[in-house]
């Protein structure tokens, strides 16, 4: 049955997509892996139906400044997938790729910021292929974009997006671990509505 | 010190005498704070959208619902029209986006709006710090109608 709003997702259709936040993290970490030279895996993701406070409660506080790569989904998908990058992730991945240590976030040269746009872009392109391919949808992707800002801000977007059509978002969330290391970085899938119902039929949750 | 009361998205908070209303990282929401300096009452909304258009849905998400709802109580706790000024900050554009639904100039359409309700309700902006790409934090000190922006890597102002 299609659904006008988020909240009308029941257990099972959360499942499947917890499922597929695995699938889509799992392809993104072994991107991430070989780019790094490290062992990174990505934590059990989440799927919540959340008011939009408690969404970004689930994220840190409003004003934690992180980096972030926004790129969004059309075709037969659309929304937005989001690459959350706080100083200590943003420390290990230039660390490892170009020798440096500690480079604050709003002090970034271009090279550091093209390095984490150009990681975001690799994971949420492996990500969003394995699950075109699970689900056997078009996906195209735009251009990364890339942003030092309040998290509230760079939340901004994505919750006018799916506060349209109700007071509750749908976030599907993960976390990467990087050599077992836990460092607050978030994979973000965000969905419009219409776009859960066509993967839902074509994964036949229907 | 002050008593710092938190507005969150979509949502409003009135307070009177003293206390401070803050609402955090606004992208392309857009923050208003109202302050009625007679009787020293302020009240600090934060939208999220420019348009009602669903029925069942929280009044403070949109710039002309919450803008009405939050006069409407404002009134009935005694502020005058005349007296109340107006200042708003946020509409920022943090990404280009081409759809759905114009959502890629949602930031600059919800300070037109804000501004358009506002002028029909017969209220005038008296300073904004809308635009640009960053988010911003808006304070409202209800014991003194002063009002302060904050963006990352930026000292505090007044607007």
């Amino acid at each position: 049955m299609a659904i006008d709003r988020y909240e009308e997702m029941n257990e099972m259709k959360i499942d499947v997509l917890k499922e597929m936040g695995s699938i889509g993290g799992g392809n993104a970490a072994t991107a991430l892996s070989s780019m790094l030279s490290a062992k990174v895996n990505m934590t059990l993701p989440r799927a919540e139906i959340l008011e939009f406070n408690e969404a970004l409660e689930r994220l840190g506080h409003p004003e934690d400044l992180i980096a972030a790569v926004f790129v969004e989904m059309s075709g037969e998908i659309q929304g937005i997938m989001l690459f959350i990058v706080p100083q200590e992730f943003s420390d290990e991945v230039l660390f490892r790729m170009l020798g440096k240590t500690r480079v604050e976030l709003l002090e970034m040269e271009e090279i550091d910021s093209s390095v984490l746009t150009e990681i975001g872009n690799i994971v949420i392109s492996s990500y969003v292929t394995a699950l075109s391919s699970l689900a056997n949808v078009e996906v195209e992707l735009s251009v990364p974009q890339f942003t030092v800002n309040m998290l509230g801000g760079v939340m901004s977007l994505p919750l006018a997006m799916m506060g349209q059509h109700s007071d509750r978002i749908m976030m599907v969330t993960g976390e990467f671990r990087i050599d077992d290391k836990a460092l607050n970085s978030g994979m973000l899938l965000l969905p419009d509505v219409e776009s859960l119902n066509i993967l839902m039929k074509k994964l036949g949750v229907d | 010190m002050a008593k710092k009361i938190s507005v969150g998205i979509a949502d409003m908070k009135i307070a009177r005498q003293e206390g401070e209303l803050i609402t955090y990282a606004l992208g392309s929401c857009i923050g208003i704070s109202f302050y009625d300096p007679m009787i020293k009452l302020g009240a600090l909304l934060h939208i999220m959208l420019p348009e009602k258009n669903q029925a069942d849905s929280n009044v403070f998400k949109f710039a002309d619902s919450g803008i009405r709802e939050t006069l409407r109580k404002l009134y009935a706790f005694g502020a005058t029209k005349g007296r109340l000024v107006c200042k708003i900050a946020g509409g920022a554009k943090m990404f280009e986006m081409k759809g759905p639904g114009g959502l890629g100039n949602i930031g600059e359409r919800n300070a037109q709006n804000v501004k358009r309700v506002l002028m029909m309700e017969g209220l005038r902006v008296v300073s904004e710090d809308t635009g640009a790409n960053y988010a911003r934090t808006m304070l409202l000190d209800v014991g003194t109608g002063q009002v302060f922006i904050r963006t990352s890597g930026k000292p505090e102002r007044m607007l």
